[in-house]
């Protein structure tokens, strides 16, 4: 038998310990490891470009009290909070669209949507770089337009990290809210419709309530990975809108001071932490395999 | 039924994201046959001079560096999680939550906290002046244990537990019952966890930013790195190729494995 767990206990080790337990080991060496020492790495001091063993709080407390630091961090905040609002309900009607339409290119339309996942970020900036530039497009257009006089720089700066991760985000927004809708019974809305409750009621008071989970679990996934992301807020933002990954990445490859890195790194994981305990708290998400 | 009015709205918003979500990876491609020398939309005339460029040594060298590592991610990141998706799949034991958050994990937590994390432990462990592509797999196969995993648990769902004990009562032994049964019946869910694995590897920028080294590097550090120094449409060119490549794995996968499966598997599992 396969599952011989339970009767052969007392002589061998059951077989899930093999299953599960060389992989398991895997992952401990080099994923929990790894986070522990970078947890570990924040509470001691750099000397000279060198971690010590000495235990401090001042890397985090370094944050908290120099303005340049904190504003990196608020920002972080702001574009996570921003981006995910915008992926949340940006996404939503598209879902809305693909769970309810009868087109036959629905198949299509799903695939397309969730095409962009397969490039890079680095590759889905690239555009926002072509149109945004002060010599790109967008100025091109306004100025054909007449709308603007002279041309704008929109990027680097914070509304471009933020426009730049929405759009990177939208298909995980798009994927979630597909998720929770297409549970949702289109006979609920046509009841809510016949019993006499107009299109606006029944939307607020019969759809919403019911896609609400959708909705939370699509704004913390975006928020989440948009507070650690890299590549966009380095392309659009600039040295003038660092974020706490942009900031990371300077502390630790070009300062070489492990301790602020490693601190801002925490700040990282434990956000991600509180988010993900909202999330299975309130968002109805579950971590199941 | 709904109205004729607020569904056209609804189509006519749903059009304007499609837009909005495509647009720049079309505007990408359409710049790398720009024949001008800065990268602007909409181009000035056609050329494929940055096409030329993009598939010279510099770049093709880090685009098959990026191929390499992220097949072997795959194949590595599916062989650790088909025992890890059979065993929590199959088995109920003491610790199992743990054991699915830890797998979960690398998903879960953000990517460039584990990357940063992997650069201090061979920091710390006297490795950090022979790191290259090994280390860099390490951290790939890592990353994409969470994707393997659920995609063949999805597939292991959906496959009877007594599939095996009648071909183990039938006399078929322990190996024979993987190979000649469980394997071919979820064939599909371990492509498409490869094929997930894969792209997650080969899209990657988080993880690969701190592990990568000078002549180890992937693509997407690669193109990054160049971008510092402005937008040459040879990037939108060799942006385009590593488009190109997942791709047609998709699609040659979709002709038989269907990937919608698993993607929304992922609610039922």
């Amino acid at each position: 038998m396969w599952t011989i767990d339970g009767q052969g206990a007392g002589r061998r080790l059951p077989l899930h310990w093999f299953l599960v337990g060389v992989p398991a080991f895997f992952l401990l060496v080099f994923f929990v490891v790894p986070n522990a020492f970078l947890l570990s790495a924040s509470v001691l001091k750099s000397e000279n470009q060198v971690l010590t063993n000495q235990f401090t709080t001042e890397n985090f407390t370094i944050f908290l009290t120099k303005k340049v630091y904190l504003l990196t961090i608020l920002r972080t905040f702001v574009v996570g909070i921003s981006v995910g609002l915008l992926v949340a309900f940006v996404s939503f009607p598209v879902s809305y669209f693909l769970v309810r339409t009868r087109s036959r290119f629905k198949g299509v339309l799903i695939t397309l949507s969730l095409a962009p996942l397969l490039a890079s970020v680095v590759v889905r900036t690239y555009g926002w770089y072509v149109l945004l530039d002060r010599f790109g497009f967008a100025n091109d257009v306004l100025l054909k337009l007449d709308a603007i006089q002279e041309r704008i720089a929109f990027i680097p700066s914070t509304g471009g990290i933020i426009i730049g991760l929405a759009h990177a985000l939208l298909p995980y927004g798009i994927l979630t809210n597909l998720a929770s809708l297409s549970a949702v019974n289109p006979n609920m809305e046509r009841a809510s419709m016949s019993l006499g409750a107009n299109r606006t009621k029944t939307f607020l008071l019969v759809l919403l309530p019911n896609c609400m989970p959708g909705l939370v679990a699509s704004f913390l996934l975006a928020f989440s990975i948009s507070i650690s992301a890299y590549a966009t807020p380095a392309i659009l933002g600039g040295y003038a809108s660092q974020t706490i990954a942009t900031l990371i990445y300077a502390f630790i490859m070009q300062v070489l001071d492990w301790s602020l890195g490693a601190a801002l790194g925490t700040i990282l994981i434990v956000s991600t932490l509180a988010i993900l305990y909202f999330s299975f708290r309130f968002g109805g998400r579950r971590a199941e395999v | 039924m709904l109205g004729l009015r607020p569904w056209t709205v609804l189509r006519a918003v749903v059009a304007a994201i499609y837009i909005f979500m495509l647009g720049p990876i079309v505007i990408t491609v359409l710049v790398s046959f720009n024949a001008g020398t800065r990268s602007v939309f909409p181009p000035e005339g056609w050329s494929l001079k940055w096409w030329a460029e993009a598939l010279s040594e510099e770049w093709i060298d880090p685009i098959l560096f990026s191929l390499q590592l992220a097949s072997l991610a795959a194949i590595l990141s599916c062989a650790v999680a088909l025992p890890l998706a059979f065993g929590l799949t199959r088995h109920r034991f003491p610790g199992r939550n743990l054991v699915v958050l830890l797998v979960l994990g690398p998903l879960l937590l953000p990517t460039l906290a584990t990357g940063l994390g992997l650069l201090r432990v061979f920091e710390f462990s006297g490795l950090i002046g022979s790191m290259g592509f090994w280390t860099l797999l390490i951290g790939h196969v890592v990353i994409c244990i969470p994707f393997a995993v659920r995609t063949i648990a999805v597939s292991l769902h959906g496959l009877p537990s007594n599939v095996e004990a009648a071909a183990a009562s039938l006399g078929a032994s322990r190996m024979v019952v993987l190979v000649k049964i469980i394997l071919p019946l979820i064939r599909n869910g371990l492509v498409a966890g490869a094929l997930f694995a894969f792209i997650h590897s080969f899209t990657d920028i988080n993880l690969s930013l701190f592990l990568a080294r000078p002549g180890a590097s992937p693509i997407t550090v690669k193109i990054l790195g160049f971008l510092e120094f402005g937008f040459a449409p040879t990037l939108a060119a060799v942006s385009a190729i590593t488009l190109i490549i997942p791709l047609v794995l998709v699609l040659l996968v979709q002709r038989s494995a269907r990937l919608g499966d698993f993607i929304y598997g992922e609610r039922g599992a």
